[in-house]
């Protein structure tokens, strides 16, 4: 019914005794206190506000069980400015208005590194379709895709 | 008192106009935003419901005991164990005024269910996973009744009552018959009539709008905590902190000043869908008081889509007649209206589809209309607000009739447009409604200039003949800025007068105060920049309060696009009384007399404008007045903070025109957006970075509205589409970048600020637009669009269908 | 929402230990690969496993493999790794059109080739596009016996294959054509990239005179599950690339003897009309890659 698990979340290790049932997500909400992380949908997996990076790769945290994670390293969101620097990512969210509610922000920015990262050239389309996992309901996308365009241009030079 | 040769600007960089990057924004973007699932209270309970399976059926019995020896379950209740404990809804206190039915009902279903999705019993639990586990030991025995889910058939005598209280379906009826007498109302019909009757052009045409919403991507949630001697404090997802408490006291018979309800700093989304008053919250607050224990729902995805948010459903069967001049002489249409089991607190349903006759007119000079509304009860989720209350359908239906007309005319619709607009104001509809003031030629001329239309017509023209379907769709709207109290209390129960209450410490920071529940619309930012443009501080230096009614006088909630409208305006108003203030004093302390208009307020400083050995700094200045009272002029007392009051004339608008720009493949329907266009008058933009993530946000509810969603029930009335794979939300690949204009607007004279409320009404044109265009585009075709959503199955059985009958012709 | 309790999970590092602890639960024990379907009934509670063999950890059957046999994709390789391989291209680029476009980038991450298979969604990409492929399915039992199976008769009707109960899919292994080949899978969905209501896959191999000699066609998103679509597949044979009227022709009349259902993502006619332009693209594309990869 149980399990011993050790997740390492933004580079600190979080060592629990959880129900196996536990989602991974609520492993990052509850057990590491880390609110970040959203939950948008019930169990489809297709709001995308719970994405987080697992070894690198961005992930939804509703569709894995916490036991599932045991021994691996997860980045969410509170991991992405070190310290007071934000992210590029962060600043350019801010000054392009890419977030109303910011709900979905969380999970747009993890789902956006994970695309700049991989992704060493980007367009408007190739951005909007590697933003499909992430529902936005307030803004409409554009400024989304020009912030991430903005953060992936300043890479490229 | 600094040294000489200052100068200082006229104008703040961060006031009214700047594009400022938003305040709230860097906390959200760290994950330390503070939404409602981020809050937890020591030994908090937590609650799930079971919902009913069935649309329409009896409740026979609730065997609710094995759920009650399940592992960490605290309480299991029913309907019936309530109805003894706490009071029904309708309370008076937040009902409409309008003269409908109001269904009663309690949190829990009692003797029968309504709705698939309606809450039927609820486990608390230590553990949502524990109340889940509980959910399933509960045993219902029902007996289907018949399913009343045609709002049309609805409405027949024959049909299955929903209420069966009531003598049939009907919630409510109007005819619009404004401030005329019966016997006015009635030669003003038959002259609608007649008009129709006798007019070289006329259009009439059934139009039908689907059910879908907004689904904001936070779903609800309350948590709810009850103490002997404060009452009840309870956190909760709402656009409406304040009519919410209205209505837990009611419910709980407490005293409102022992119900505190507040909306978390950040919320994931309203769009109206929190607007209203439902049933979980009252049974979250019910049993904090009874269990002495702090409890907590968190809503799944799944409840959301079953039971809140859903509108637009509508059935319009419209007339619309011109001269032979081309100006509309009369309109008429038969508009029915589906209200769910409409058992919502605070709205009740049909006063949103009120709201879509009475402005069907939009911003055209229509001088006879003979509009009937009928809103009928269904067995479906309660009709709910939904951003662009009550008006989507009704846009649809009246900016698709004025296409038709026009070409039949034989004139170009933006030309028809043009020749049929209101200039003259104050106006009046014939439904009643006002509009205070607008420029709409001047707004429309400003997308018609960007919008070439005799170069799209030569271009269509080549595309035709190339098999190819290109279209061109135009469509306006005047929306709703700020609503008016006497509307408001009809509408909602409630004043939509904003107070606000400015408080600037002895460091100079400021801090503002209402009790409104924001969901993102950036008011931290625009609030700082009236601030920073009257104060002349720092915006850094401004930071609200909200959605506290402990912390605010009454306020009616963040709906309507009050924001600019009466928010922006009443912290201008507060601030000018602080002002003058300041200057008593500061002019008492130089020993000149002067008053407000001879200093200038800038840069964080307060300047004589004739002399500039005359300044201080605001801080300085707040210091002195808040903790060194001493030596005022005559009448004045310590501290520097100021409540302000503001409601908008009556009939304040905004207006929007949009032009889309589209390509049908007809070999699968598929219809892609080219160009989206839009230009609004949002009067003075305080910042026109929210004012375009508004339109572009509101413009993309629309096309996905108009496009992918669509709540979904069958012909048993069992709701289809309540996940996310269901329910299609259009992602950033399936929509297009809006192209937006604000620089022919006009400044509203009824406020001190000039501005206009914009976020509600801009979705509004969009089925019109994009209808217009899918149809411009099959003109050879002769198809019309008239139902929606448009998805491409059903569009391509049109064009084959079409295709097949020119084929036979020839 | 919440999964029901599981009373085990295991995470085993080869697949004999996989076997035996599948053998050891019993009852309601479900391997689980990438996840991102079985977590969806496992939340929704369809599924309400006692226990959960959890093959990631299982460095033996994860990863793209080639050797003088041919290709060998282990059943616990991604869709992004597949999506984003360099060595299956025209022959098997139907693989990598299906795995760029399923979900969305984060099941990508999770999602794999051999969970889709043994799921067998109605409308899932990668069953489709290994029945066209014509892949060879290889499986243990829970004693540790070995099989081969081709994946025509290892998919069923829509969430039925032909593994056993405790049988782990180890691999797929890639037909090796006996000539020049080409394949491709399209889908149509509403929103991008959503589940299809419909998607087609195609595999083509030529002769030295670049004319079909071999053609495998199939459909996703019926009733029937992962369907061949024989009719297109006899009267592809001997015809060019360039033969475009005709293969328009024969592709519309093949679209009479599917057997399509309505719903109310689009009714029976639609579907032929998307089939129609699908099969198009797909044939087209494949004829393309085939010919491509003769340079």
């Amino acid at each position: 019914m149980k399990a011993e698990v050790s997740i390492t979340i933004n580079g600190i290790a979080y060592s629990r005794t959880i129900p196996i049932r536990m989602l991974l997500v609520d492993f990052i909400r509850y057990e590491a206190g880390l609110t970040g992380t959203h939950v948008g949908c019930t169990f489809e997996g297709v709001c995308g506000a719970c994405t987080v990076h697992l070894d690198g790769d961005a992930i939804k945290a509703c569709l894995m069980l916490a036991v599932q994670a045991d021994g691996r390293s997860v980045t969410t969101v509170e991991g992405l400015a070190k310290g007071n620097e934000l992210h590029p990512l962060q600043v350019a969210f801010n000054q392009h208005h890419a977030l109303q509610c910011g709900f979905c922000t969380s999970g747009m920015l993890m789902s956006s590194l994970d695309l700049i990262e991989k992704n060493p050239e980007l367009s408007e389309e190739t951005v909007r379709h590697g933003l499909v996992g992430n529902i936005c309901r307030c803004a409409g996308y554009a400024n989304i895709v020009d912030a991430i365009l903005d953060v992936a241009q300043e890479r490229g030079s | 008192m600094s040294g000489s040769n200052n100068k200082l600007k006229d104008k703040q960089a961060d006031g009214i106009g700047a594009r400022l990057p938003r305040k709230e924004d860097i906390p959200i973007l760290r994950g330390e935003g503070h939404y409602f699932s981020d809050i937890a209270v020591e030994r908090q309970l937590h609650v799930m419901f079971l919902r009913s399976v069935h649309s329409h059926a009896r409740i026979l019995s609730i065997d609710t005991s094995a759920a009650s020896q399940m592992p960490g379950v605290v309480a299991v209740v029913t309907g019936a164990m309530l109805q003894d404990e706490i009071l029904a809804l309708p309370q008076a206190s937040t009902s409409a005024g309008l003269p409908g039915r109001l269904p009663t009902f309690w949190p829990l279903a009692v003797d029968k269910v309504k709705f698939h999705g309606e809450p039927v019993a609820a486990v608390v639990a230590e553990t949502p996973y524990l109340a889940e586990d509980a959910l399933e030991g509960i045993t219902v025995e029902y007996e289907p009744l018949p399913y009343v889910g045609d709002m049309e058939a609805a409405l027949e005598p024959s049909s299955p009552l929903v209420h069966e209280d009531w003598k049939d379906n009907e919630i409510f009826r109007s005819n619009y018959q404004a401030l005329r007498t019966a016997d006015e109302h009635a030669a003003h019909i038959k002259e609608a009539r007649r008009r129709i009757a006798e007019a070289p052009f006329v259009v009439k045409q059934r139009f039908r709008t689907h059910r879908c919403g907004v689904t904001a991507l936070e779903p609800r949630g309350a948590l709810a905590v009850w103490d002997n001697r404060d009452g009840l404090t309870i956190w909760m997802t709402t656009q409406r902190p304040h009519a919410q408490r209205a209505c837990f006291a009611d419910v709980l018979q407490l005293p409102l000043s022992k119900v505190r309800v507040i909306t978390p700093r950040n919320q994931g989304g309203g769009f109206g869908m929190k607007a209203s008053v439902y049933r979980e919250p009252l049974l979250v607050a019910h049993l904090a008081r009874c269990l002495r224990r702090p409890v907590r729902w968190l809503e799944t995805r799944e409840e959301n889509l079953m039971s809140a948010g859903q509108e637009r459903d509508q059935i319009h069967d419209l007339e619309l007649a011109a001269d032979a001049e081309g100006n509309l002489v009369a309109l008429a249409d038969r508009i029915v209206a589906d209200a769910g089991d409409a058992c919502l607190g605070g709205s009740w349903a049909f006063p949103i589809a009120n709201v879509g006759g009475l402005r069907l007119p939009n911003a055209y000079e229509i001088p006879f209309c003979d509009i009937e509304l009928r809103v009928a009860v269904t067995n479906k989720a309660a009709l709910c607000g939904a951003r662009g209350l009550g008006i989507y359908p009704g846009r649809f239906a009246l900016e698709r009739a004025i296409d038709m007309l026009s070409w039949k005319i034989g004139m170009e619709p933006a030309e028809f447009r043009r020749k049929n607009f209101i200039t003259t104001f104050p106006a009046r509809l014939s439904t009643g409604l006002g509009y205070s003031n607008g420029d709409f030629l001047k707004t429309f001329d400003r997308l018609i200039e960007t919008v070439d239309i005799a170069a799209f017509r030569e271009r269509q023209k080549e595309a035709w003949s190339q098999g190819r379907f290109l279209g061109l769709g135009i469509a306006v709207g005047a929306e709703v800025s700020g609503v008016d109290s006497l509307s408001y209390v009809s509408m909602m129960g409630t004043p939509s007068y904003a107070s606000v209450e400015v408080r600037v410490d002895p460091e100079g920071h400021v801090q503002i105060f209402y009790g409104d529940g924001p969901s993102g619309q950036g008011e931290e930012t625009t609030i700082a920049q009236v601030v920073a443009e009257e104060l002349g501080i720092d915006s850094e230096n401004v930071s609200i309060i909200v959605g506290d009614t402990q912390t605010s006088t009454f306020a009616p909630g963040t709906v309507a696009s009050r924001g600019a409208a009466m928010v922006l305006p009443s912290v201008a108003m507060a601030c000018r009384s602080l002002k003058k203030k300041i200057v008593r004093v500061l002019a008492h302390d130089v020993a000149i007399a002067a008053d407000e208009d001879d200093f200038i307020f800038a840069d964080g400083y307060v300047m004589h404008r004739g002399n500039s050995n005359i300044r201080l700094s605001f801080a300085e200045l707040a210091f002195r007045i808040v903790m060194k009272p001493i030596n005022l002029p005559p009448g004045d007392s310590g501290g520097l903070d100021e409540r302000a009051t503001f409601e908008s004339t009556r009939g304040n608008i905004c207006f929007g025109a949009h032009a889309a720009f589209l390509e049908v493949w007809p070999e699968t329907g598929r219809v892609k957006i080219e160009r989206y266009v839009t230009s609004d008058d949002a009067g003075v933009v305080v910042n026109p970075l929210i004012v375009e993530g508004q339109i572009q946000g509101g413009v993309v509810q629309g096309i996905s509205n108009f496009f992918f969603e669509e709540y979904v029930y069958d012909n048993q009335g069992q709701q289809m589409t309540s996940t996310l794979e269901a329910y299609k939300i259009a992602t950033a690949a399936d929509v297009p970048r809006i192209e937006m204009y604000h620089d022919a607007g006009t400044p509203n004279p009824t406020n001190p600020l000039g501005t206009r409320g914009i976020g509600e009404g801009c979705i509004a044109p969009v089925p019109g637009a994009l209808g217009n265009a899918i149809s411009d585009a099959l003109r050879p075709l002769g198809i019309e669009i008239t139902d929606l959503p448009v998805r491409p199955p059903t569009l391509f059985r049109q064009i084959d269908a079409s295709r097949q009958r020119k084929q036979q012709a020839s | 929402m919440y999964p029901s309790e599981i009373e085990g999970y295991v995470a085993p590092c080869t697949v004999q230990e996989a076997t035996e602890a599948f053998a050891k639960w019993g009852e309601e024990t479900h391997y689980i690969a990438g996840g991102q379907s079985l977590m969806q009934a496992v939340k929704s509670r369809m599924i309400r496993p006692r226990c959960l063999v959890d093959l990631q950890k299982i460095v033996s059957i994860r990863g793209l493999h080639e050797d003088g046999s041919g290709h060998r994709i282990g059943a616990m390789t991604r869709y992004c790794d597949i999506a984003s391989s360099r060595r299956l291209g025209g022959a098997f680029a139907a693989l990598v059109d299906a795995a760029s476009h399923v979900g969305d980038r984060q099941v990508r991450h999770r999602g794999t080739i051999g969970g889709s298979l043994c799921w067998n969604y109605i409308s899932a990409c990668m069953p489709v596009s290994n029945l066209a492929i014509g892949s060879q399915m290889s499986l243990v039992s829970l004693s540790g016996a070995t099989r081969e199976l081709g994946v025509d008769a290892f998919l069923g009707a829509p969430m039925e294959t032909s593994r056993d109960e405790g049988e782990i899919l180890l691999s797929i292994k890639l037909p090796q054509p006996a000539g020049r080949a080409g394949s491709a899978y399209r889908k149509w969905s509403l929103l991008t990239d959503g589940l299809p209501v419909i998607g087609v896959a195609a595999f083509l191999v030529l002769d030295e005179t670049d004319r079909c000699a071999l053609a495998r066609i199939a459909v996703t998103g019926l009733e029937s599950g992962p369907t061949r679509v024989p009719a297109a597949e006899r009267a592809l044979l001997g015809l060019a690339g360039s033969d475009r009227a005709e293969i328009e022709t024969l592709l519309k009349d093949s679209a009479s003897s599917l057997q399509i259902h309505s719903d109310e993502a689009g009714d029976a006619e639609y579907r032929k009309v998307l089939f129609r332009q699908l099969s198009l693209e797909v044939v087209t594309m494949a004829f393309d890659r085939a010919l491509g990869s003769k340079k």
